[in-house]
């Protein structure tokens, strides 16, 4: 690299006749000259009042505790980051400062030429820029018209909330959905939305959010960081990886590119595009080979020791031995030399010693005997035979030298796999965390500090969800609801008293996705919005699939599986659309291509309630105003990763005409209910049987006026927060004014926070699953085990019942190039991209990643705009030229807005959407779906295309 | 406020003046994620004519950085001698860019139009060349090298200043200009080596990192040290031998400047990075040849980078192996607020109305 040599040819500046100048050194004092200046500066740092702050939008995990400053003119002047986060365990460094670069430009936002203050209406075609500037009063009552007839004309479930994270915090979040709701209309899982699902962490836990809090990663002795960049991704929490590392931990990056947190990395595993399976189960392979493992761990928590029949594939069950339960699995005792059951309530072994390898006999219900193994030994025999370093290396490119070294260390240390949501964004992503936890299984890593696989969970803040539907208000409500849960519980638990709290809070969950609550959208997807063309697709889905993907979705629809949960129904028509604060277009995996051509045409109405303009927003009918971070008081998400509630309080009035998202819905209400009874259209049933009302709304929404505003309702979210066990004696909206967070008690009732299955304590870091280690309780799966053998007819079909590679569909065709992606470093999805001072901070305009020598080959140059094409569609973007990019990679990272690309024209544009078959099974213990877990979930990874020059596009086009 | 600094009314060029505040980068803990740059950015360069400033860049190394090739720029001085300087061009610097929102949005256009900067194609900017490096795969390498004034012992742009409009303040050695006395004549900008001063072409004077020394006079650490996400920024005297800053550069010898042959005697250290082990032909691990060169390393921190690499990867080695090293117990920075002893105060509770009881 170029460094000054000798400045033999110095450029000079012309006009000013500087050669080399020999000023005589100067000194001086302050006292001459300083004064004015410098009070002019000093002036620069003074303000007015500040509050508390922080950025409630869907980060995650977010929770940076802010000050916003208001200064001399009364508008927002700055944001700082607070640093008050205390000391939670000693000898682990503190969470202080947190932040990031979007985070403390935020209040650039505030007054941006992206922020929107005005209600407006569409004036020309949709997406044509076109608008008239409405009152609220008439958005809102075109908009109700619009509810009304959707409802009359197709039913309520034709009028769509997209279950987004929005915008983030308590108001979008809990007032995005609440209208929607309230009519009985279709809001969609977020989970299947955004996808930052784990399913393969979740075909083995039977949950996929272990999280635990980031000071925990201080305690991780080998830091495999494998589908991440937390360089990127993780900017508040990142210094826990640095400090580690200077604590002893050695840090290995897994990744097809040489990432930006790789750097900072001792290892570097460079890993095929795809690939990581066989990567991943090489490295089982050596622990097992080489004896590595701590097999006691592996006979406790895993299924590996389960009797699977030789005949069939499937494991032995109380159903074949003694016609028992279906759920009943066995072992083969080495101390009594028998088949015994394997017990459901527990995890210890007792005085069993369970064999993992032999082949055994056992005696069935019907007379008849079989031959049985165990799983470990197959899955032994399918390593020794497909996944030996050497024999790997052939597909993921990794040298046998760098296997076995990362693998003698996983086996030796306290090892904890960081992954971020980018595994289960590929085709197999399932396949491949299934093998990553194979790794932690084999090696003894969980439940205890500085171990375990990384996902993410909400959860803690109980009241929030409580408090708005409440009957009443006040805590004596909210303790008679408790009690009524307890009694549920108790019911649960007389059917089968094996389960354990958590198991009865899934189980309940599992029960209640029928009934209503969020849908799975792949079938919004199929049947409204194209996708059933493209996932029949052959060749671009997975080429082993023994028969076509309709087949599959046929069957898993006549057999039940997803009973309740397919909305809107095929013959049904959406016709609304609400987006609040998210933005549909940029997200949704297939974006404009698909939903402009096939979704759109339908809808008679699409309303966007955001503080921005985002690419949704100018496809919309109307664009209102919503009340930015600094103009409203709100709850970040609350998640274990950090373990604090955050507020951010009302820092100024909302600009302009914008409005608080709680105003907004109770606003909106009124409306409805107004045109409702102008239209003598007060009651109809939705498609559960369940009666609606219009002429209510408002009295719902409000408690019959008890939430006059938005302090109310977060006061009492607060209260009944405390209640229902998250929050310490004596919280309330006033506290949390005075306070700015508050460490969480308790994990409260929802499932996601007590699957973290451990105690939270006070003093000490949060790492989950030690009440599996610890006290021995049963994993929320089939076996209750984490569970690596899945014998459901398809995995078996799919030759899935083990994790195995396979290689990545050509999503899009058969072209050279692979598109990878990622969170950016510069923006949180779309929210921050179009920030003028992050903008300043890159190039200022979108950018794609290649390869130095893929570059040089085919004649491109570093910020040279090219067309990205394949047989879904084409998109231009500008190059960015780098050593450190895998050959025949592209990277785009994501959240750039649509209507930054020449035509808005985005990388959703080339990318299919695909979902795995295999995600639509169901019928087997955990392989069920509920709220944000087990579904169809979008792949964007990987896919395939070429790139080519501009001015070749030109000549053809002519 | 400053430790010594009191009784001094005048600061000798040339020599360390007493209670001169000093930072010391941790390059292993810098991810580039710009938090303090553009903490720098909202704070101090928001008016106009400091659109392009940032008195704080990040840039990845090997790279050009900002402005473009700046170490190809001269000034300083060789052996005593002040060296030829260039003035970099607004377009070296580039940045500052507005965009087309209204044109996007509002002007009935649709998608024929894009959001895109005002004006000519930038070709270049603070953080153009991000994340690009050097290397070839699976060997690439980078790492991010956050920039500000060095407020230098022996400061070039003072020297050059023909109206003597700059000065280093006697307290805390913090470099500054006379606005007032300023006349935009740029000699200052030449002059410095790091090329971080910058010009206003609205005030037609030209302007540079002031160390935030409204907070540090009142006892808060500078808004990129403090706002640091990666805590990588320590803050402190310089001569203050209890505390890291000192230990990290004269006893440890790990912080070193950038470009100590600039001869500006930089009081801006860095901890210099270290990096994964290469990869041979093969794949497998090569773990004699270092990833990141180190005759690069030291074009950047000169010959004494040797020792201080050897000395972070002697301790590293230490603690692996279950030893205890004070060197990284202080580079683990366990309690954040340490970083920037004794400029610890909470900024809430200065420059608002009244004194402002902290949160916590």
């Amino acid at each position: 690299m170029a460094t000054p040599k000798t400045l033999s040819k110095p450029r000079t500046r012309s006009g000013n006749g500087s050669k080399a100048v020999t000023l005589p050194p100067v000194t001086l004092s302050r006292a001459a000259q300083a004064g004015p200046i410098e009070d002019e500066y000093r002036e620069k740092i003074k303000w007015q009042k500040w509050t508390w702050g922080s950025h409630c939008v869907d980060c995650y995990p977010s929770n940076c505790p802010f000050r916003v400053y208001v200064g001399k003119d009364g508008e927002v002047w700055r944001e700082e980051q607070a640093g008050t986060y205390g000391v939670v365990e000693a000898g682990v460094p503190d969470f202080n400062p947190a932040g990031c670069q979007k985070g403390v430009s935020w209040h650039r936002l505030l007054t941006g030429k992206e922020r929107v203050l005005k209600p407006l209406k569409r004036a020309g075609p949709r997406g044509s820029g076109q608008w008239q500037e409405v009152s609220w009063d008439q958005a809102l009552g075109e908009i109700a018209d619009h509810v009304i007839d959707a409802i009359q004309d197709q039913g309520p479930e034709s009028i769509i909330r997209i279950g987004e994270p929005a915008e983030g915090g308590t108001q979008s979040l809990i007032y995005g959905s609440a209208v929607v709701n309230h009519i009985g209309g279709t809001v969609t899982d977020v989970q299947a939305e955004i996808n930052d699902f784990s399913p393969g962490i979740y075909i083995t836990f039977g949950k996929f959010d272990p999280a635990a809090s980031c000071d925990d990663w201080f305690h991780t002795d080998l830091m495999l960081c494998w589908q991440i960049n937390p360089a990127y991704t993780s900017i508040p929490w990142y210094h826990f990886i640095a400090e580690g590392r200077y604590r002893g931990a050695e840090v290995v990056v897994v990744a097809p590119d040489f990432n930006p947190t790789a750097p900072h990395a001792d290892y570097y595993v460079p890993v095929r595009i795809g690939t990581d399976v066989a990567l991943a189960n090489a490295m089982s392979q050596v622990i097992i080979e080489e004896d590595l493992a701590d097999w006691k761990f592996v006979r406790e928590q895993t299924d590996l020791p389960l009797l699977v029949r030789l005949d069939n594939q499937r494991f032995l069950r109380g159903s074949d031995v003694d016609g028992g339960r279906d759920d009943q699995f066995y072992w083969f005792d080495e101390k009594t030399q028998q088949v015994v059951e394997a017990p459901r309530g527990t995890l210890a072994l007792g005085k069993r010693k369970p064999a993992l390898e032999g082949v055994f006999k056992a005696k069935l219900a019907n007379g008849k005997t079989v031959k049985v193994t165990t799983a470990f030994a197959m899955l032994k025999d399918l390593l020794n035979r497909d996944y030996t370093p050497e024999k790997a290396e052939a597909i993921c490119g990794t040298s046998p030298d760098i296997i076995r070294n990362i693998a003698r260390k996983a086996a030796k240390k306290r090892t904890r796999m960081l992954m971020g949501w980018n595994s289960g964004k590929y085709y197999h992503g399932d396949l491949m965390e299934r093998s990553m936890m194979l790794i932690l299984a084999l090696t003894g890593n969980w439940g205890k500090k500085g171990t375990g696989a990384r996902s993410w969970a909400v959860g803690m803040f109980d009241g929030q969800f409580f408090a708005p539907n409440k009957p009443a208000p006040g805590q004596e409500i909210t303790a008679q609801a408790m009690a009524g849960r307890d009694a549920m519980y108790k019911a649960l638990l007389a059917e089968d008293p094996t389960m354990t709290e958590e198991i009865i809070g899934h189980e309940m969950s599992y029960r209640g996705a029928a009934m209503g609550g969020t849908v799975p959208p792949a079938f919004f997807w199929y049947y409204h919005c194209g996708y059933k063309e493209i996932w029949n697709k052959k060749t671009w889905g997975d080429v082993g699939m023994k028969r076509t993907f309709d087949q599959y979705f046929e069957e898993a629809l006549d057999k039940g599986w997803f009973t309740g949960t397919v909305q809107p129904a095929a013959t049904q028509e959406p016709r609304m659309i609400f987006e609040v604060g998210s933005n549909l277009l940029r997200r949704t995996r297939g974006g404009q291509n698909m939903l402009l051509k096939n979704l759109w045409p339908k809808l008679s109405c699409i309303v966007s309630i955001d503080w921005r303009m985002s690419t949704t927003g100018l496809w919309s009918d109307y664009v209102l105003p919503a009340a930015h971070h600094y103009e409203k008081p709100n709850f970040c998400y609350s998640t274990p990763h950090i373990m604090h509630l955050t507020f951010s309080d009302r820092a100024v009035p909302p600009r302009g005409e914008s409005k608080e998202e709680f105003e907004i819905a109770v606003e909106l209400s009124r409306k409805i209910e107004e045109r409702a009874k102008a239209r003598k259209f007060v009651e109809y049933t939705d498609a559960h049987g369940q009666p609606r009302r219009l002429d209510d709304m408002v009295n719902r929404m409000t408690l019959n006026g008890y939430y006059k505003n938005s302090d109310k309702v977060l006061d009492e979210m607060v209260r009944d927060s405390v209640v229902m066990g998250n929050l310490p004696e004596g919280t309330t909206l006033d506290t949390m004014r005075e306070e700015g967070y508050v460490r969480f008690t308790g994990w409260g009732m929802s499932p996601m926070a007590i699957g973290q299955a451990s105690d939270i304590k006070e003093d000490e870091t949060h790492a989950p699953f030690r009440w599996h280690t610890e006290k021995k309780m049963p994993f929320p799966t089939l076996t209750r085990r984490a569970q690596f053998y899945i014998d459901h007819d398809w995995f078996l079909e799919a030759g899935e019942q083990f994790p195995v590679h396979k290689d990545t569909p050509a999503q899009g065709g058969d072209y050279p190039f692979h598109l990878t992606s990622g969170h950016p470093r510069w923006s949180i999805h779309s929210m921050n991209m179009t920030n003028r001072i992050i903008l300043n901070t890159h190039r200022g305009h979108p950018f794609c990643y290649i390869n130095t020598t893929d570059a040089e080959q085919r004649g491109l140059k570093d910020d040279e705009e090219v067309e990205l094409y394949n047989d879904m569609g084409a998109m231009k973007v500008a190059l960015r030229v780098a050593p450190s990019v895998r050959p025949g990679q592209l990277i785009i990272y994501n959240g750039f807005e649509p209507y930054q690309f020449d035509e808005w024209h985005d990388p959703a544009n080339v990318e299919p959407g695909m979902v795995k078959w295999l995600a639509f099974a169901g019928g087997y213990g955990h392989l069920r779906y509920r709220g944000i877990h087990w579904q169809p979930v979008p792949i964007d990874r990987a896919i395939r295309l070429d790139v080519r020059k501009i001015a070749h596009v030109g000549k053809e086009a002519v | 406020m400053a430790k010594n600094g009191a009784s001094a009314s005048k600061a000798a060029i040339g020599h360390k003046a007493p209670g001169q505040v000093a930072m010391v980068f941790d390059l292993n803990k810098c991810i580039g994620c710009q938090t303090c740059s553009v903490a720098c950015k909202t704070l101090w360069t928001r008016d106009e004519g400091t659109d392009y400033q940032w008195w704080m860049t990040v840039n990845t190394l090997p790279g050009k950085g900002a402005p473009k090739d700046w170490e190809q720029m001269g000034g300083g001085y060789r052996e005593g001698v002040p060296q030829e300087g260039t003035l970099p061009t607004r377009q070296e610097f580039g940045g500052g860019w507005d965009f087309n929102y209204d044109e996007v949005f509002y002007q009935g256009k649709g998608n024929t139009v894009h959001l895109q900067p005002v004006g000519p194609k930038p070709t270049w900017g603070p953080n153009w060349d991000e994340d690009q490096g050097a290397g070839e795969y699976p060997n690439a390498y980078y790492f991010y090298m956050p920039r500000l004034c060095n407020h230098c012992t022996r400061p070039s742009c003072v020297e050059a200043c023909p109206r003597g409009s700059m000065y280093k303040r006697p307290e805390d050695g913090i470099v500054l200009r006379d606005e007032d006395n300023c006349r935009g004549l740029q000699f200052c900008a030449e002059a410095c080596p790091y090329k971080k001063i910058y010009f206003n072409y609205i005030k037609k004077v030209s302007q540079h990192c002031i160390m935030c020394f409204p907070r540090l006079e009142q006892g808060v650490a500078p808004a990129c040290a403090r706002q640091c996400p990666g805590r990588l920024v320590f803050v402190g005297h310089l001569d203050d031998v209890d505390r890291p800053i000192h230990k990290l550069v004269y006893d440890y010898e790990v912080a070193l400047p950038l470009h100590p042959e600039y001869g500006t005697e930089a009081n801006i250290f860095y901890v210099p990075p270290m990096s994964p082990y290469r990869l041979k032909e093969d794949g497998s691990l090569d773990m004699e040849t270092p990833r990141i060169p180190m005759e690069y390393l030291e074009r950047l921190f000169g010959p004494r980078v040797h020792k201080a690499m050897n000395t972070l990867q002697g301790e590293m080695k230490k603690v692996r192996a279950g030893g205890k090293s004070e060197l990284l117990d202080m580079l683990i920075v366990y309690r954040w607020h340490t970083l920037f002893e004794p400029f610890t105060r909470d900024p809430v509770e200065v420059g608002g109305p009244q004194a402002v009881k902290s949160g916590r």
